[in-house]
């Protein structure tokens, strides 16, 4: 196993290189520039020109994709236009509440979507699976931003229970941080549980018709430990793969519901930062989002290994 | 129930129970604010914190707290000393103005404000500001010339100058000597304001703390100018881009004041019992500027034939719905302005297609497509372009309408050859000569004999009276060349917590002075 992590670890470079060249390239072929952003519609071509002097965005591209490499070669990921501050530090300030929107969001998804799965496929045909897949299928097409606004309407308006926006005061202990993300995480948990559910309900059918399946309710093993233990370990794989991918979107996908919920995370930062086009800010984000996939990937696989003893590395 | 569908509904209820009772428990520890924090809903985040290189109205919103200039504008948009301790001494010839300054001022780090801070901001200004700029090749000299008394030495006579150092976007701030480096934007944001930087969490928020040793000017207040009492502990600026998300959080109580809301939601505010609807009235006036340098629309009398050929009405009523947001007035300033004329701008309503049409045969227009930029970042300005086109569609003109996102506009309209012409606005400025199209740099351009001499005239003239018609001449110029289509007048909509006492609404919304009750 170990020769697999160095080896996909190694393949993650060579990922990661590629990555920095194609978003370095992307970032500058797109027009706009951050030095009119920053100075306003009022600004001048030679106003912004003079900016652009002083920011180094008058150098020839390949002169910035040198210095570039070279900053990454020291972990550096250089310094925002607009933020005053170094790349890593404003990802740094934003990774707590990507994190824990992420793992609130995938925990609604996974909470809600396994079970159910796990039931609509138990019960095939009968009108709880009916009515859970009619179920996932809405909760897959609504946006995800009017189940946010609707949310917010409802339980932070008309009901105060909790806040309408933001990650809290300055001084907010973490449970009010977390109270803070409890909308933002059903907003994004309930589409991406219809996506688990549908893969939860497709795997479970698979193994309940296997033979293995068969004898085990044959012994008499009760219903229960048939599908929970016997089946469910099986068709975990895929169920893994599809939670995996979505925790991984998440990261930096949350864009719609943290602008809608006015919270500062990772997919904002990056939005935030295309639209002024504060380059050293997406090439930096990105880049360590890219990585995040690559290892949340690697863990997926090193997890099969886990759920399923037949899978070795 | 069989044993399995049992033993499943039982696990469901159980995680759903124990979902609820982990909600519960987190919801309780959201703690009460500080009464003396007011939290406002801004539309974004400034791109910079230092108020003199841009003329950003939110870096303006937010800075003005924190640094002042020697003078600002009162209730009326008469200027009024803030910095400076009374109206500067003006040589007879208009060239020199000398600046006495108010005594007893600490910088937020407790120094105390001297002449060679002043010196060293206002040259800082000239290199940095937009408006310093066009001010630095008049400026002959700037020099302390006692402890208390800055003097300003012009070529030539400058009338504007008082107005450029009163405003607070690309503002002529007071700031420490030692925390100029060059050209290089402010490190750290040391002001002389009623309020001071407490923290910048970016895309989080701005925290302004009440700055306890600060020196107010005297007079009633008025507007920016007069008293000025900082009774709020802390101003905390929260970046909300959703504008239904600032209204929600309004209505929630979540914040005390919000700004630039959308105009349909008055209703909602005028029904709530805890939030008051915000009108401010000037606000601005959206721009269709025509590339008057290069291309198909550098023919003026084919601008000429656009402005005929267009509904200003339409457009307003599309960009913004409600009337009781906007008005189609052609005088560039609004009624109830110093500057306000409406006979001169009369070409503004002459909406006459066949004076379009006879305009446009003059002009041996070919079919040409006329290339118009326009931006849904700015929904009002989109809607109006949409209007704009199929005006100039239905007056015989072919329109190529690009929409782009805001950042690629601004790029592209620095380039002379890329467009004929693009939608703006501009935010209402008390000075004539500060709004843009009349800087020749400015993209479209505007740059004839005719304008430099009006607008050269209207600087030098110091009779406030004298000063007024020579405006006039501007704006008859503005309607015969045609370098932009003034599309009407707008206003801005926000919101304030009936928390929030005392509080003025103005064009840059303020809150020193007002209160927050219990």
């Amino acid at each position: 196993m170990f020769v697999y992590i160095v080896r996909r670890l190694a393949g993650m470079m060579v990922v990661m290189l590629i990555v920095a060249a194609v978003v370095f390239v992307i970032a500058r072929v797109v027009p706009g520039d951050p030095a009119a952003v920053m100075l306003g519609s009022s600004a001048t071509p030679e106003d912004i020109a003079a900016l652009r002097g002083r920011l180094g965005l008058d150098q020839p591209l390949l002169g910035q994709f040198l210095i570039y490499l070279q900053q990454i070669a020291r972990l550096d990921l250089g310094e925002s236009i607009f933020l005053n501050r170094p790349v890593a530090q404003a990802l740094a300030e934003r990774s707590e509440l990507t994190a824990m929107l992420t793992l609130m969001s995938v925990g609604i998804a996974v909470v809600i979507g396994v079970p159910v799965g796990i039931l609509s496929a138990a019960m095939r045909g009968r009108w709880i699976d009916q009515a859970s897949i009619g179920l996932a299928m809405l909760a897959a097409s609504v946006p995800s931003f009017w189940i946010g606004l609707t949310l917010i309407k409802y339980l932070a308006v008309d009901l105060p229970w909790f806040p309408v926006a933001g990650y809290g005061p300055p001084d907010a202990s973490f449970a009010e941080r977390l109270h803070h993300l409890v909308l933002p995480a059903i907003a994004l948990g309930i589409p991406n549980s219809a996506l688990i559910l549908r893969f939860t309900r497709t795997s479970m059918l698979d193994v309940l018709g296997d033979d293995y399946v068969r004898t085990a309710r044959a012994k008499g093993l009760s219903p229960l430990v048939v599908v929970l233990k016997h089946a469910l370990r099986n068709a975990m794989i895929p169920i893994l793969t599809v939670i995996g991918l979505t925790a991984a979107v998440m990261i930096a996908g949350a864009i719609v519901t943290e602008t809608v919920f006015g919270l500062p995370g990772v997919g904002n930062l990056i939005v935030s930062a295309v639209l002024r086009r504060d380059y050293p800010v997406i090439q930096g984000a990105l880049l360590v989002v890219s990585a995040i996939y690559v290892l949340i990937n690697l863990s997926v696989d090193l997890l099969y290994a886990v759920v399923d003893p037949r899978v070795r590395y | 129930m069989k044993p399995f569908t049992r033993s499943l509904y039982t696990a469901l209820l159980g995680t759903a129970l124990i979902g609820s009772a982990l909600t519960t428990t987190v919801g309780s520890a959201l703690a009460q604010q500080p009464q003396s924090v007011v939290t406002v809903a801004t539309i974004g985040e400034p791109p910079t914190l230092d108020p003199v290189g841009v003329t950003s109205d939110l870096v303006s919103i937010i800075t003005q707290h924190v640094f002042e200039t020697l003078y600002t504008f009162d209730a009326e948009w008469k200027i009024v000393p803030l910095l400076a301790s009374a109206q500067p001494t003006v040589s007879a010839d208009g060239k020199t103005y000398a600046f006495p300054l108010r005594g007893g001022v600490t910088f937020h780090d407790g120094s105390p404000m001297t002449a060679e801070d002043v010196v060293a901001s206002l040259e800082r200004w000239t290199r940095l500001s937009p408006r310093g700029k066009t001010t630095a090749p008049m400026i002959e000299s700037i020099k302390a010339t006692d402890a208390s008394t800055v003097t300003v030495t012009l070529k030539e006579s400058f009338t504007p100058l008082l107005a450029l150092l009163a405003m607070n976007n690309g503002a002529a701030a007071i700031v420490p000597k030692g925390q100029i480096d060059g050209a290089a934007p402010l490190k750290q944001f040391i002001g002389t304001g009623p309020y001071k930087l407490l923290e910048h969490k970016p895309d989080q928020h701005i925290r302004l703390v009440r700055f306890d040793n600060y020196t107010s000017p005297q007079g009633p207040a008025s507007g920016y100018g007069g008293a000025r009492a900082p009774k709020i502990g802390e101003v905390r600026f929260v970046p909300v881009p959703n504008a239904a998300t600032r209204v929600a959080g309004m209505l929630a109580g979540q914040y005390q004041f919000a700004d630039s809301l959308p105009a349909e939601m008055l209703g909602r505010f005028k029904n709530s019992p805890s939030v008051k609807p915000v009108i401010v009235k000037p606000f601005g006036f959206p721009l269709m500027i025509m590339n008057s340098k290069t291309g198909v629309l550098a023919n003026q009398t084919l601008r000429q034939s656009v402005l005929a050929a267009l509904t200003p009405g339409d457009m307003m009523l599309a960009g913004f719905g409600d009337p009781a947001f906007f008005a189609t007035e052609g005088s560039i300033y609004s009624p109830g302005t110093p500057f306000y004329d409406a006979a001169s701008a009369k070409p503004y309503s002459d909406n006459n297609p066949k004076k379009a049409a006879e305009l446009r045969k003059s002009a041996g227009y070919k079919g040409e497509p006329i290339r118009i930029m326009t931006s849904t970042q700015y929904d009002f300005l989109y809607k109006m372009s949409l209007v704009a086109q199929a005006q100039l569609q239905a007056a015989g003109y072919t329109v190529d309408l690009q929409v782009l996102d805001w950042a690629t506009l601004l790029q592209k309209r620095g380039d002379e050859k890329a467009w004929d012409a693009f939608f703006t606005y501009h935010t209402f400025v008390p000075e004539p000569s500060l709004i843009t199209v009349l800087n020749p740099s400015y993209p479209g351009w505007w740059d004839t004999p005719e304008k430099r001499e009006a607008l050269a005239a209207f600087n030098r003239e110091p009779d406030a009276a004298a000063r007024k018609g020579k405006w006039v001449e501007l704006q008859k110029l503005f309607y015969s060349e045609v370098p932009s289509i003034k599309v009407g007048d707008f206003y801005n909509l926000a919101a304030a917590s009936d928390k929030l006492k005392n509080y003025t609404p103005a064009p840059w919304p303020f809150f020193w002075n007002a209160e927050l009750s219990n």
